[in-house]
């Protein structure tokens, strides 16, 4: 409970022990604390407070720049040429440049999680009050709001105590975005620690988001039965209205949502949603439906399936009102972020904004009102869908083959295809008849149009892909589980015992975007992978649409084959983008819960438990955006290792570790003081992957911490090693770095090891208390 | 796979937990709808073991037609100079893990209920006889346990002979249990300790005694036994018991030793039978929590699985947080719900006739270890949901704590809450502007004139009343 600016005047009072004349108390804030626990050495770190814990973890795990462009065209000294050792203008060098460049996308992906926070929080303290309570996880989740505890010593209660965690998040957003600016830090390490900061700020930010949310709209509280709910085009019933909204914020979807509940025509119309906006639509009303990730944005508005548009904020394709445009289909903006150049609309009556968008008079409109998006969406859609008739942009099976005679295979679509498919020979097989390329690249298309941008005959390149794989695209009806929000207390200390005994040999985290390599298979199969191995899986996202678009020999789609709990072989989807605050949120629950390590503001002594004893890796297949980089640099400064797809590189660094160097694999016993060598563990911090099978293996390689037990780390290294038999086809050559005693070696694999233990010059260690802080070394009382 | 090269299938860890479904079974072995099954491991002196030999009586898994379901016994014996028959138990759970590794094999369950599956799939590949199975299980038995020295293993499928075996194996599995069950803390000269939760609560460590199970409910003083048999260097160690210092409340001169080495000094005294004083730490991963209920001078229960508050008005997850950690906390005790099962559970507290309060679920497991003059006097989630009502339970049933309540009139029970301290805030300086401001304490006045007082935040932290209860 917060009140601000309390002012008190006493002009004179006489009392038993003195006199006060004139007495002014003023006092800006006042807090109604309820958080038992001790202030940690940390609440709301400014840039440098933890820059002492990043330098060590950049220390173990050097930057590694891979630039992707080596000129600066940011200040009007330049462009600058940063090739060959040339520092620019400014005295920047090409490292300097690329870590601040990460910086900077890390700022923009966190500044975009926590102005959808701050949206959402605004609304619903509008709605519901400050004082509105917050509820994430009822009874057994005690711990409601992890890593904002942990980053700002904050307990919050209440929608109004989130308000205060904004400020704070927002005031370090503004302090990182600045360093950005020409002629601020000279040192690469220092712009990394700061995308580490932001990245940090960026989880503080979406927990906030996301807790608003589940609190105030009712969504599923950490729950492993959250309802599964419809995903896939054909999941869509096209004889009804289809209202399409396309983003992350959901405060449009639900007033569209209320409106038809409202006024009872909920059944008799689709609310579709596309990227993390349609899982959180589906945690608020569960006949809502996932089209799929935001790589289907094109091929739904082409094929003509949305009669009306709602656009709110983030990863939405900007042109995405032109092709709406073609299929008559109108545009509702109804974000302040996301105007897409329409009239404000916000306080005409709905009657006059209906009856311009169904007359057609104008394509578009930017309403800011979730309310009024609700009636007009609904009312437009009932209206628009008789008069378009589906109306699509798909050609028939013989236009498809009249347009594909006219490529010259000159191929411009596949140079710039960012997965350089061969589009040319699905082009000329298709002039042919022959559909089934183009087919198999509905598949795998990403959806991004650069194919037809780059086509000097304006062939409609994607289109014909997607008519091609149309019967495809009219089956995909499968299930996601809808967002279940945190992990609750009870499902933590659940997994003591089989963490301890290395039932379950890890926690994988497939999260972010579709940018994916070869298609949303490879992110069903690493998931089920690892769910078969008794790994614990959270997803989110579009990765957890991918994950739940394809289905086993039964029939059965992932999260229907498997548990939704945070136990082994458990699958769960947190939610949206924001949500992944909940994955960071459960490793630090781990320490708190099982450890009783103290959580508010002692951020260097969670993530040095979490970095040393956690085998917790993330996984961004499909890494594209700025916020993806933010929720990486989260994980990075918690010590939780983070794989990328291939096209992650163009992140343009890596932290990686070197297994060559046994100097940089030293910690400290916490039981003795001693310096232990515990090997490459984890080896890397942030990593790409180039292929699925490169993927896996390396994912149970990250598991590895120092402090595993014995009967863990055996079991950590037999999936290592099948992984890598099965998938690469050799046999690890690095095995003798993670064996500290013969117990460690898988019981069937004994003589393999032995002689790989041999040949290495194998000798014995021992298993510390590991810590990578000397403060930590306990001291024997007497 | 060097160590299996001559099994048709692949072996390893990563099997364990497959699942055969019933479609993809080639035949299944004991399960449900046989009879009479069993496994059992015998200790044997040296002579009366062959090594390694491997014998089938009955048809061979080749002769078994397809998706039938057949009795099994398979009989282990084993000898070594350290073995005795107290691993009895121990030897035969590995047959568990073992076999599961196996690809395309299941194996649920133990002793005379197990079910077994093997996959069409492995029998495709060749894995068509006991003969690789026993293969499988002694290299691992004398790989994994080198106290083993000799091993012979049987599987039985000729119904004839296991029903003339079954018996006597039950009636092993009788004595087995009686006799741990009957193993008292006071016969033997060392306990266990286990600091395998130190990877991740660094500074718990758990002792586990004939009558003591581990707090995570997964180890036994047999088990203790055989892990620190076979690894001494590893996290199960041995305790030498050390002289009782005190029978009644269970401190032992050397579980005190080993808990001030574990813990680096934190813990010097542990009481192995009581909840207060110096209790048994607490770890993050017991099955179930005692809580005091200072109202009825009493124990409530919670476990794990139970999801909604508890008759003091708190959930698991709050209670658990009291007790983890690796701390000593009065009144509070996370614990195994195996030691609900032990005659020493609570013993010096006045055990069964202490607890007032346990979920049904955990009542029902673990009903037949209850006084039959106290069971009915428990009372669970459908007979109290309040301190109110189960008073009014309690003293209804006449529960042997209602005695306790008329011998104290006064409120004698201190409440174990920790105190709160209104922490400083060091970083709040409250900015004071005032020409002179002689506050001055002992008899002289205290005069504020035209002070003005700014803080940029000032917390108010709310104190508990303890008498608000």
């Amino acid at each position: 409970m917060t009140t601000k600016n309390v002012r008190v005047k006493i002009d004179e009072m006489k009392t038993n022990s003195g006199l006060i004349k004139n007495l002014e108390l003023s006092v800006g804030k006042l807090v109604q604390d309820n958080y038992n626990e001790p202030m940690g050495p940390t609440p709301m770190p400014s840039m440098t407070t933890l820059r002492d814990w990043d330098m060590k973890l950049l220390n173990k795990y050097k930057p590694f720049y891979m630039p992707d462009c080596d000129l600066c065209c940011l200040c009007t000294f330049g462009k600058c040429d940063f090739t060959a050792g040339k520092r620019g203008a400014c005295g920047l060098d090409i490292a300097t440049q690329s870590s601040r460049i990460v910086m900077l996308a890390c700022a923009i992906g966190s500044a975009c999680h926590s102005a959808h926070s701050r949206h959402l929080v605004h609304s619903l303290i509008e709605k519901y009050g400050r004082n509105f309570r917050l509820d994430v996880g009822g009874m057994n989740t005690k711990v409601e709001a992890p890593v904002t505890r942990l980053v700002t010593g904050i307990k919050p209660e209440t929608l109004g105590d989130l308000d205060d965690v904004l400020t704070y998040v927002e005031e370090q957003i503004t302090q990182v975005l600045a360093v950005g600016h020409t002629g601020q830090e000279g040192c690469n390490l220092d712009f990394e620690s700061k995308a580490m900061h932001v990245g940090m700020i960026d989880h503080v930010g979406m927990e906030v988001g996301d807790i608003a949310q589940i609190s105030a709209l009712g969504y599923p509280k950490s729950d492993p039965e959250a309802p599964l709910v419809k995903l896939g085009i054909a999941s869509v019933d096209r004889t009804k209205p289809v209202i399409m909204c396309i983003g992350h914020n959901v405060m449009p979807s639900v007033g569209i949502i209320d409106y038809a509940k409202e006024h009872k025509v909920d059944e008799q119309i689709e609310v579709v949603g596309l990227c993390c906006t349609s899982h959180d639509m589906t945690r608020y009303y569960t006949r809502a439906r996932i089209v799929g990730p935001i790589s289907w944005e094109l091929r739904f508005v082409r094929a003509g399936l949305a009669d009306v548009v709602v656009l709110d904020e983030q990863c939405i394709r900007t042109d995405i009102y032109e092709e709406a445009a073609k299929v008559n289909a109108p545009v509702i903006a109804a974000s302040e972020k996301n105007c897409m150049g329409f009239k404000n609309r916000t306080n005409d009556p709905a009657d006059e904004i209906v009856s311009d968008l169904v007359s057609g008079k104008v394509q578009g409109v930017l309403i800011l009102d979730p309310e009024k998006v609700g009636e007009v969406a609904v009312r437009v859609a009932q209206k628009v869908a008789p008069i378009r008739k589906r109306k699509n942009v798909l050609p028939s099976i013989e236009e498809l083959q009249q347009i594909a005679k006219t490529c010259r295979q000159c191929n411009q679509c596949q140079r710039n295809c960012p997965q350089d498919y061969n589009i040319p020979a699905a082009l000329k097989a298709a002039a042919q008849g022959d559909m089934s390329l183009l087919t198999d690249l509905y598949e795998t298309c990403i959806g991004c149009g650069r194919c037809e941008e780059a086509c000097p005959q304006k062939i409609m390149v994607h289109s014909l892909i997607v008519k091609a794989g149309e019967k495809a695209m009219y089956a995909e009806n499968n299930l996601c589980r809808s967002g279940r929000g945190q992990v609750s207390d009870v499902e933590i200390r659940n997994v003591g015992s089989p963490i301890v005994l290395g039932e379950i040999p890890g926690i994988v985290a497939i999260v972010g975007c579709s940018n994916y390599p070869k298609g949303g298979k490879d992110v069903y199969d690493i998931a089920r992978e690892f769910a078969s191995r008794r790994y614990i899986v959270a997803l989110s996202g579009c990765s957890a649409m991918s994950a739940g678009s394809y289905r086993n020999s039964e029939g059965k789609t992932i999260y229907e084959e498997f548990p939704g709990g945070f136990e082994a072989g458990g699958v769960l989807n947190v939610g949206s983008c924001v949500a992944n605050s909940h994955i960071a949120g459960a490793a630090i629950k781990v320490a708190n819960i099982f450890a009783k390590r103290p959580l508010r503001g002692n951020y260097e002594e969670i993530a040095d438990y979490i970095h040393n004893r956690l085998g917790a890796v993330g996984l961004a297949w499909g890494a594209y955006s700025q916020k993806a980089a933010a929720i990486g640099a989260g994980f990075w400064r918690l010590g939780v290792p983070v794989i990328v797809g291939p096209h992650g590189v163009k992140y343009r660094r890596m932290l990686m570790g070197r297994e060559d160097k046994p100097e940089n694999w030293e910690v400290l016993d916490a039981r003795t003081g001693n310096t232990v060598n515990v090997g490459p563990a984890p080896e890397h911090l942030f990593t790409v992957a180039e292929t699925k099978e490169e993927c896996m293996v390396a994912i149970a390689k990250l598991c590895i911490r120092p402090n595993d037990t014995w009967k863990g780390r055996s079991i950590k290294l037999s999936h290592y090693v099948d992984l890598s038999k099965r998938y690469l086809g050799v046999m690890p050559n690095d095995l003798h770095l993670f064996v500290r005693t013969m117990a460690d070696v898988p019981m069937t694999m004994k003589d393999e090891f032995e002689t790989i233990l041999k040949a290495n010059n194998w000798k014995e260690t021992i298993i510390p208390d590991p810590t990578m802080l000397p403060r930590m070394v306990r001291k024997m009382k007497e | 796979m060097s160590m299996f090269k001559d099994i048709p299938v692949e072996v390893g860890v990563i099997y364990e937990g497959e699942r055969i479904r019933r479609n993809d079974m080639q035949v299944e072995l004991g399960g449900p709808t046989v009879k009479e099954k069993f496994e059992l491991a015998k200790v044997l002196p040296m002579d009366a073991v062959e090594d390694g030999k491997i014998t089938i009586i009955g048809p061979d898994l080749k002769d078994l037609k397809e998706g039938g379901a057949y009795p099994l016994g398979i009989l282990v014996e084993a000898a070594g100079k350290t073995l005795d028959a107290g691993l009895e138990g121990v030897i035969e759970r590995r047959i568990h893990g073992y076999l599961n590794y196996i690809e395309g094999f299941m194996h649920l369950n133990q002793r005379y209920d197990v079910w077994m599956r093997l996959g069409k799939k492995s029998f495709q590949k060749g894995m068509n006889s006991f003969e690789y199975i026993g293969k499988v299980l002694y290299r691992l038995f004398k790989s994994e346990l080198p106290i083993i020295e000799k091993v012979q293993i049987t599987f039985i499928t000729d119904p004839a002979k296991i029903s003339a075996m079954y018996p006597a194996a039950v009636a092993d599995y009788e004595a087995r249990d009686s006799k741990a069950r009957g193993l008292k803390d006071s016969e033997v000269d060392t306990f266990y300790g286990c600091a395998l939760c130190q990877s991740f609560a660094p500074s718990h460590v758990c002792v586990i005694t004939p009558q003591r199970y581990s707090n995570c409910g997964a180890i036994s003083w047999f088990d203790g036994k055989a892990s620190a048999s076979i690894d001494p260097k590893g996290p199960v160690f041995a305790i030498p018991r050390g002289e009782i210092i005190n029978a009644e409340k269970g401190e032992f001169s050397g579980v005190n030793e080993a808990a001030k080495k574990r813990t680096m000094g934190e813990v010097t005294q542990v009481w192995l039978y009581t909840a207060f004083d110096h209790p048994h730490t607490s770890c993050g991963c017991f099955e179930a929590v005692t809580f005091y209920i200072p109202e009825v001078d009493g124990f409530g229960v919670v476990n794990r699985s139970f999801k909604g508050a508890t008759v003091n008005g708190l959930p698991f997850s709050t209670i658990a947080d009291s007790a983890a950690g690796g701390r000593q906390i009065d009144g509070f005790h996370g614990m195994s719900i195996e030691y609900m099962r032990s005659k020493k559970f609570f013993a010096a507290d006045g055990g069964w006739n202490r607890v007032v309060w346990v979920p049904k679920e955990v009542k029902e497991r673990v009903k037949e270890f209850i006084p039959a003059d106290v069971v009915d006097k428990v009372a669970t989630e459908e007979d109290a949901t309040n301190i109110e009502a189960l008073k009014t339970f309690l003293k209804a049933k006449n529960h042997p704590v209602v005695a306790r309540w008329e011998a104290e009139t006064a409120p004698a029970v201190e409440t174990a809450a920790a105190e709160e301290t209104v922490a400083a805030e060091g970083q709040m300086m409250p900015v004071m502007t005032a020409a002179s401001l002689p506050i001055m304490a002992g008899g002289f006045k205290i005069i504020l004139k035209d002070a003005k007082i700014y803080a940029n935040k000032v917390i108010i932290k709310t104190v508990k009343d303890e008498k608000a209860k």
